[in-house]
């Protein structure tokens, strides 16, 4: 289970880019509020989808959470265990994937995987025998042992899940995982979540793709200027928009939500 | 904890052995560097003296009727060649341009000073910038042999004939010549000031590539939150990483040194002349010590450069900021080379500069054994803090995150 309460995170401005971010709502006493007063809930075994346009906050809610940045307000926990007091913990217990994921180049699939499977304090013998049932499921035997450098886009994909899933976590986080993936390596994906949900996972994913909320999101968070602009189910959310298509009431929020703010 | 700096060393280490520009960086060119150098420097240093022994000696001469006997004792020497000048201000340009390699003028009645028993002086004019030049020796020589020539003359003319006499006439006291240096450290002092600086060059530049492959590099290959987000306490991972960094840097300036070592006892050997004595008077047992040294250096490079890599925001950007640190790097191992710069407790407290000073002592073999402490316990406590700020930027979220 996720849960987040009133979490907020915000950053110094630089002298330099003070005068280039002036008229940036988010911008008060030379800090720049990226996130504030972001509240949700997210239940075991559920799917969490949350949107919002680019630059909304959706990458630092995220990294918060993942314990790669520490809040400035509020607080979070995962499976119980708070996420500045005991990061290393939730670490633990978490798998991360981001679109922007890289591999590294020199290294075979194995090697990486090993590596990151050993990093959360896992033997060889326990990696090795993961590996086995991730590869069997995601056909990865004919390039386990080809160096990374060297594999198509979906492959690289394949094996970044095959990473984030070695040491089994309970709760997945994903930063827009299938931007800038052809229809087959997105399709990887996104069975890999709805198989996530069928093993009760507890997955909390940013995407700019409605057809995959509708998909698989029990319920979705809209941030927009770093604040909660609408939580709850896509059929609510349809309905709060008076839309029949979730991509129109994703804007038409987003333009409420603006001109409120203006 | 040594599990987790296992894990990322060996992993690291991999990586780096398997990309053919550190392989080069780190194994090849410190290997070939040195003896190729000493080799070309020895080559070099040789032909030059001989050249300089053995060449033709092109002058000009003005005023040979003053002192007919000195002129024809040039002109009756074949190695000097006598060329024709038509103004004795010419001679300045002359030297310059080659024509000629010196220029003599015999002043107005020098004969007559002769014949006098007095003296007169003869003026020599020659390029004394030019390091290897035997010009100022060969022409004096002669001008010298003359000179005792008519000396034992005017002697004889006295009375004074035996060369024993003649000689406790002219030095009433001797003086014995007693140097405490040995020729080692004589040599030590010539070649000790340079070799540091190769070994310490070899040292950043081993780690130069690794260092930001491993910070910046993972930046820029979006590896480092995922790697962030395991487990592992930054500390492990910083020092995992420094570790990998560290051992490129000391594989690098050992291998530097045993390329030496190994051009020492296969050609050294060999090799005639001061060259050879200062590369056969270097033992075993002093290059030990010499990589001893090498260590704490590795260490100081290997932190400094991991904390820019970790700054940097990409590959790019970190070998910019190397660059200036480059310099900082070089200009204390270079002060080791300044006549008078000396291993004392005040330079033994200077980064690389102390170690450059104790590389050019230990191949003297003058080394005080108690500074060799001081050196390196303040090169390991500064490398100690270096890392301690590496890991500390590793935890600073503007850093890691820096946009």
């Amino acid at each position: 289970m996720i849960q987040v309460n009133a979490i907020g995170k915000k950053f110094k401005i630089k002298k330099t880019k003070k005068t280039q971010t002036e008229l940036d709502p988010r911008e008060q006493d030379g800090y720049f509020h990226a996130v504030r007063d972001v509240s949700f809930t997210c239940p075991d075994g559920s799917i969490l989808g949350l949107l919002g346009p680019n630059g909304a906050g959706k990458t630092t809610v995220l990294r918060m959470l993942s314990t790669a940045l520490k809040p400035t307000s509020g607080s979070a926990s995962i499976n119980g265990i708070d996420i500045v007091r005991d990061s290393l913990e939730v670490r633990r217990q978490i798998g991360f994937l981001s679109g922007a994921t890289g591999l590294y180049g020199r290294l075979t699939p194995r090697e990486m995987i090993y590596y990151y499977g050993q990093l959360h304090g896992m033997t060889r013998e326990a990696c090795r025998s993961e590996l086995e049932s991730l590869s069997s499921i995601m056909h990865m035997g004919s390039f386990l042992d080809r160096r990374n450098d060297n594999l198509s886009a979906g492959m690289k994909q394949k094996v970044s899940i095959a990473r984030t899933l070695i040491h089994d976590p309970q709760v997945i986080v994903f930063d827009e995982p299938t931007t800038g993936l052809d229809v087959e390596a997105a399709e990887a994906i996104i069975r890999l979540i709805e198989d996530c949900k069928a093993r009760k996972k507890t997955v909390l994913f940013s995407t700019h793709h409605m057809h995959e909320v509708e998909r698989l999101c029990d319920s979705v968070v809209l941030i927009h200027h770093g604040e909660v602009a609408f939580n709850g189910t896509v059929a609510d959310m349809k309905r709060t928009a008076n839309e029949t298509h979730l991509d129109k009431a994703f804007l038409n929020l987003i333009g409420k939500e603006a001109r409120r703010a203006a | 904890m040594l599990r987790n700096v296992l894990t990322i060393f060996f992993k690291e280490f991999k990586e780096i052995i398997r990309d053919r520009k550190t392989l080069i960086f780190m194994l090849v060119l410190p290997t070939v560097a040195v003896p190729l150098l000493i080799s070309l420097m020895t080559e070099f240093m040789l032909k030059a003296e001989k050249k300089a022994q053995q060449e033709t000696l092109r002058y000009a001469v003005f005023g040979e009727d003053n002192l007919p006997d000195l002129a024809d004792a040039f002109a009756a020497d074949s190695s000097f060649e006598r060329v024709i000048l038509k103004d004795r201000s010419e001679i300045n340009d002359a030297i310059a341009d080659e024509r000629i390699k010196f220029g003599l003028i015999i002043p107005e009645g020098a004969n007559d000073k002769m014949t006098e028993g007095t003296q007169c002086q003869v003026k020599l004019y020659y390029n004394n910038a030019s390091v290897v030049s035997r010009v100022k020796k060969r022409a004096s020589e002669l001008i010298q042999n003359y000179s005792e020539e008519i000396r034992n003359k005017r002697l004889a003319g006295i009375g004074v004939t035996g060369i024993l006499q003649r000689d406790e006439l002219l030095n009433p006291i001797t003086i014995e010549d007693i140097g405490t240096a040995d020729q080692r450290e004589l040599i030590g002092e010539r070649l000790g000031g340079f070799l540091p600086y190769f070994f310490i060059i070899f040292s950043f530049l081993g780690a130069l590539y690794p260092a930001i492959d491993l910070g910046a590099g993972e930046k820029e290959r979006g590896t480092l939150e995922t790697l962030l987000l395991t487990p592992v306490p930054r500390l492990h991972l910083v020092f995992g990483k420094f570790l990998v960094v560290f051992t490129t840097g000391v594989v690098s300036s050992v291998l530097s040194l045993v390329g030496m070592a190994g051009y020492l006892y296969t050609k050294g050997q060999k090799v005639q002349g001061v060259m050879g004595e200062i590369l056969s008077s270097i033992s075993a047992s002093d290059l030990a010590l010499v990589g001893s040294m090498l260590i704490p250096t590795a260490a100081i490079f290997a932190a400094l450069l991991l904390s820019i890599s970790i700054y940097a925001k990409s590959f790019k950007e970190a070998q910019s900021y190397a660059t200036p640190f480059n310099f900082l790097c070089i200009i204390p191992a270079v002060a080791a080379m300044i006549p008078g710069v000396e291993l004392n407790w005040k330079t033994a407290m200077i980064p690389i500069t102390n170690v450059s000073l104790a590389i050019k002592e230990l191949i003297k073999g003058t080394m005080d054994y108690q500074l060799l402490v001081v050196i390196l316990t303040s090169t390991t406590i500064l490398a100690a803090g270096l890392m301690i700020f590496s890991t500390k930027w590793f935890e600073r979220e503007s850093v890691l995150f820096r946009e």
